[in-house]
């Protein structure tokens, strides 16, 4: 699904990956950890098409060229971040935005476009299996909501779009043990021999919820050491240090 | 100029049936035009909008006689539909209907002032150009204790029939104790480079109530000028917003006494420009008695090399203690060339006063796009919800929720 081969990207001339590779395959979890600074948000914004990085190598989604896609064709074709910090929007209404956000993408998709009583009892029935409290769909996006309010609105939203590849960058920082679980149902429920999800994190503790298939240590801009899940463990107890 | 103007001074008293002492006033406000020319930028309140240059580049020579002989056929067309309305129509300057059908006729006194003088002035030449030129003249007068029933909707109606041409135009508003207005001003217009010279005056006694939408949103190459005094009695209320958006220029001022205790006004704006329009919003706030309040949030969305200028006053005079001010201004520009400028003024000689503003300006916010665009929108679509997000607040200021929707419908913001 995801190829990526020698990946390098600079930014204001420093340079933030270094000939990373990875592969991910239909139905795989992958989790990246790695220490502040290796790069782990850098590469969630380059393949969800953030400008400003000066790239090369090739990152391919379905043998496509990711890099000939603007970032809303990225979405279209199946590819979400949660972001880390999820943006407030002031005087845009969440429910507005989400009905703009799945109908831009469904049409995209040659999918017929949700009304809006539709649209209402798919995200209320979402909402609840998130336990996303319906009434902030009223409001401003983000604006005033809590930390973990904020990464429920990007599961929510990952679980309308329904990607193919969804990317999740340090979605457990700032969580408590309650929205972890919420958060890691969400995935959980989303995961199938189809779709595949890209997971960054500092620590180990999100994957005792969602059960990664395979897991790399990013160093320096590029991956230095991958393996199965028990790596997340062996990383939590000797630290990054051991991998430098 | 010189010449045009006393010609056509001459033309336009000809038909009007003054006294001696008033034709010796108009002729002096003529001459004060005369001698001091439109406004140009060496005075302070013009320093961000030049108008004698802006005329001279866009207009060239102007006339200033307006035969009104001849009746205009009212087009409907361009009445509002969904909101019954009172309607007062102008068009090319000339008063063609005023209508108060939804009123009781007791209740509202429409009175022709078109041949006595009471001369208008403010601080710069074109109210002397307007005293001079105005041929018709109306007061309406709201009588005590009546609340009109349905908003009135003054169409600002112009077309191909006049070319380079002044227009000036008075209406005076009394609102007696206890009643209320409702007033939209909207602006139609299918001429081109003609320049717009607009003098309203509003008498608030206690407790009235005055809502003032002033709507130019239509894409037109005239310039307009636009002068609101607002005189306020105890406890009465005047709510201002102005959507700046359609002419080539257009200047907004809003001067507003707050005489009586209590009493308050809001100053709301929107300018949403492009190409290269030039729009100013000057806004002079008196507090002048005790408790008195003022409420100003004026926002901007320009594109390409338009400029927008906002100058808000708010003075407090050494009586008005315990006076509420406040002011803001904030600007998104689309556009390298696009250009916005604030002067905040704040002038208090009392000590007991609560006064603050700001202002800020920027560009859209990238990482906003950034976001709405990883979830499948289009960079437009990201752009124009930003952009309706940051307008929707001053929407919202809009008391008068009927009027509110109309007015969404007609800049498309959707909430």
């Amino acid at each position: 699904m995801l190829k990526i081969n020698n990946l390098n990207a600079t930014i204001d001339n420093k340079s933030i990956l270094n000939g990373l590779y990875l592969d991910i395959n239909p139905g795989e979890v992958h989790a990246i950890m790695g220490p502040n600074g290796s790069g782990k948000s850098t590469l969630s914004n380059i393949l969800s098409g953030k400008k400003g990085y000066e790239v090369s190598g090739e990152v391919l989604f379905e043998e496509k060229d990711l890099f000939e896609l603007e970032t809303e064709e990225r979405a279209h074709k199946g590819i979400f971040l949660a972001f880390q910090y999820p943006l407030e929007i002031p005087g845009v209404n969440t429910n507005i935005f989400l009905k703009t956000s799945l109908n831009a993408v469904r049409k995209a998709r040659g999918e017929k476009e949700l009304d809006a009583i539709e649209f209402l009892k798919l995200v209320k029935e979402k909402s609840k299996e998130l336990k996303f409290d319906e009434e902030k769909l009223n409001r401003q996006l983000n604006v005033g909501f809590s930390g973990g309010e904020k990464k429920k609105n990007e599961i929510l939203q990952m679980s309308l779009l329904a990607p193919k590849l969804s990317i999740l960058d340090e979605t457990d920082s700032g969580l408590d043990i309650d929205a972890l679980k919420i958060v890691a149902d969400g995935v959980n429920t989303l995961r199938n021999k189809n779709n595949s999800f890209l997971i960054i994190t500092h620590y180990q503790r999100l994957l005792d919820y969602i059960k990664p298939d395979f897991v790399h240590v990013l160093m320096n801009g590029k991956i230095v050491k991958s393996g199965g899940p028990d790596l997340a463990l062996e990383l939590e107890k000797k630290g990054y240090e051991n991998f430098n | 100029m010189k010449e045009q103007l006393q010609k056509d001074f001459n033309n336009s008293i000809k038909n009007l049936s003054l006294s001696q002492k008033d034709i010796e006033i108009k002729k002096f406000c003529l001459d004060n035009f005369i001698d001091k020319g439109f406004p140009n930028r060496k005075e302070e309140d013009w320093k961000f909008s030049d108008l004698s240059q802006i005329i001279k580049n866009n207009i060239g020579e102007l006339s200033f006689y307006n035969d009104q002989a001849s009746t205009n056929k009212v087009d409907t067309s361009v009445f509002v539909d969904g909101l019954e309305h009172n309607k007062i129509v102008f068009i090319n300057g000339r008063i063609e209907k005023i209508d108060f059908d939804y009123e009781k006729k007791d209740q509202i006194e429409i009175i022709d002032q078109s041949e006595t003088i009471n001369e208008f002035r403010n601080s710069n030449s074109l109210s002397d150009l307007n005293n001079a030129f105005t041929n018709k003249c109306f007061k309406i007068l709201v009588k005590k204790g009546y609340q009109l029933i349905k908003p009135l909707i003054i169409y600002h109606t112009t077309n191909s029939k006049i070319w380079s041409k002044n227009i000036n135009l008075r209406l005076n508003f009394e609102l007696d104790k206890d009643s209320s207005l409702r007033l939209i001003d909207l602006f139609n217009d299918t001429s081109e480079k003609n320049f717009l010279n607009i003098f309203y005056n509003f008498e608030l006694k206690e407790n009235a109530v005055l809502k003032n939408y002033k709507v130019d949103k239509f894409e037109n190459k005239n310039i307009k000028y636009s002068f609101n005094n607002i005189d306020q009695d105890k406890n009465s209320i005047s709510e201002t917003f102005i959507l700046s958006s359609g002419s080539n220029f257009s200047k907004n001022e809003i001067n507003c006494n707050l005489n009586g205790i209590y009493a308050s006004a809001f100053v709301n704006g929107i300018f949403s420009l492009n190409s290269d329009k030039h729009h100013e919003i000057r806004s002079i706030i008196n507090h002048l008695n005790e408790n008195t309040k003022s409420y100003q949030l004026i926002k901007s969305v320009l594109d390409e090399s338009s400029k927008a200028v906002y100058q808000g006053k708010i003075f407090v005079n050494s009586d008005a203690q315990k006076t509420d001010g406040y002011q803001l201004s904030k600007a998104i520009l689309l556009n390298k060339e696009s250009e916005f400028n604030a002067k905040p003024e704040l002038e208090i000689y009392a000590d007991d006063v609560k006064c603050s503003h700001g202002s800020a300006s920027g560009s859209l916010n990238e990482d906003s796009i950034f976001y709405l665009m990883s979830r499948g929108l289009s960079y437009q679509q990201s752009r124009e919800l930003l952009i309706n997000g940051f307008l929707l607040d001053v929407v919202e200021k809009i008391t008068d929720s009927e009027i509110k929707n109309l007015i969404k419908n007609m800049i498309g913001i959707k909430e």
